[in-house]
């Protein structure tokens, strides 16, 4: 009774930590590409926007290439068909939409990546007014796929 | 027999049409983002501190204002059905949508307040909660937004049809304070001030003042899930 017990357990927890895969992958990764974005779009906003005084060239410099180079990474790769089900670090909001018309799902993939190299290549500059500009652009590109192709909470 | 008689109040039409303007640059502001999305915070903490003023107003306002003299008890809503209430401020059915607009405006900000875009924006308290809390908040933000939205449209098609249909403009005494009502119904507002609009106002201004930026380090480092101390800085 109780090895019974203790084998429907195992199996549980065995089927349990079967999700990884192919698609739990690309999800996994992909949640991870947007969530590290997010942590460097934060800190731009923090330097150039909300705390000015604390502005650091180098800081926003090494933010936007992470940013730029995430983007340029090939991320369409992670969006490969089925994905708009599954869990990766949680469960995808990824619209079916997204499959449906891959014209906008292609171009949403190419703001994000033409806005985050123009804000890599402005860091540079140092003119704080530019990037902030620049910034925007990038968020609108985010909010743009996240308006279309992301479910709500 | 008609005479003309002040219903709304100053403060009362500020409030409105402050209102009006707040939320169209809150939606405006939210749809377009990227930088924006600041703006639509800025926005949608001057529609918070309306409210609050509409809610303080509600009791120390003038008659026609307070929610005591339009609160639509199901007595009122049924007379005014048959046809039997009588009175010039909001008729029982128009202070239904009256507190229904209020409590909406009121559920879009309170979600707005520990909203974040994922992006780069977050509401002034979304430090408090958890993120799953803070997405779930956003996405019902977002959800409200549409019935807020219906209601503002139901709001403006009922003034449509009074003004075409029953032939009673509505728009013109929220502009003017004035309407031309029977004489025996004609109340006008009273007891109003300049010294209680002040109270209202700056309580409203403190109220939401204290919540973005006022409580205390005690409470919200406390509270502050996202807290945390910087690690080196290589």
């Amino acid at each position: 009774m109780k090895s019974k017990l203790l084998l429907t357990l195992i199996i549980g927890a065995a089927s349990a930590a079967a999700v990884a895969g192919p698609i739990e992958d690309q999800i996994r990764f992909r949640q991870s590409a947007y969530s590290f974005v997010g942590w460097n779009c934060a800190k731009i906003k923090n330097q150039v926007i909300d705390h000015p005084e604390t502005y650091n060239k180098d800081q926003v410099v090494a933010a936007a290439s992470a940013i730029a180079a995430t983007a340029n990474s090939g991320l369409g790769g992670l969006f490969g068909a089925g994905t708009d089900k599954g869990t990766g670090w949680k469960t995808t909001r990824l619209k079916s939409e997204f499959f449906q018309q891959p014209d906008d799902a292609k171009n949403a993939g190419v703001a994000f990546i033409t806005e985050a190299n123009a804000l890599a290549k402005v860091a540079e500059t140092g003119k704080i007014d530019d990037i902030k500009a620049q910034f925007g652009k990038l968020g609108e590109a985010c909010k743009g796929c996240h308006d279309k192709f992301r479910t709500k909470e | 027999m008609t005479v003309k008689v002040k219903v709304w109040d100053l403060p009362l039409r500020l409030f409105h049409w402050a209102l009006v303007l707040a939320v169209g640059f809150a939606v405006v502001t939210g749809e377009i983002g990227g930088s924006w999305a600041d703006w639509h915070g800025r926005f949608g903490l001057i529609v918070l501190g309306l409210l609050f003023f509409r809610l303080i107003w509600g009791f120390i306002g003038s008659n026609h204002a307070r929610f005591a003299s339009f609160v639509p008890t199901p007595a009122r809503i049924a007379a005014y059905l048959q046809g039997g209430w009588e009175g010039i401020g909001h008729n029982p059915l128009g202070a239904l949508a009256v507190l229904a607009l209020l409590g909406l405006a009121g559920l879009q900000v309170g979600t707005g307040l520990f909203a974040n875009d994922d992006i780069a924006f977050q509401g002034p308290l979304a430090g408090l909660v958890d993120k799953p809390v803070s997405d779930k908040l956003t996405g019902l933000h977002a959800t409200a937004f549409y019935v807020l939205a219906a209601l503002i449209g139901l709001h403006v098609a009922a003034i449509v049809f009074y003004v075409r249909v029953k032939k009673h403009n509505l728009v013109k005494p929220m502009l003017t304070g004035t309407k031309q009502v029977p004489r025996e119904l004609a109340v006008p507002a009273t007891g109003h001030s300049l010294g209680r609009f002040a109270v209202a106002a700056i309580a409203a201004g403190v109220l939401v003042w204290t919540i973005t930026d006022g409580l205390p380090d005690r409470l919200t480092k406390a509270l502050d899930v996202q807290a945390s101390v910087a690690g080196p800085a290589w």
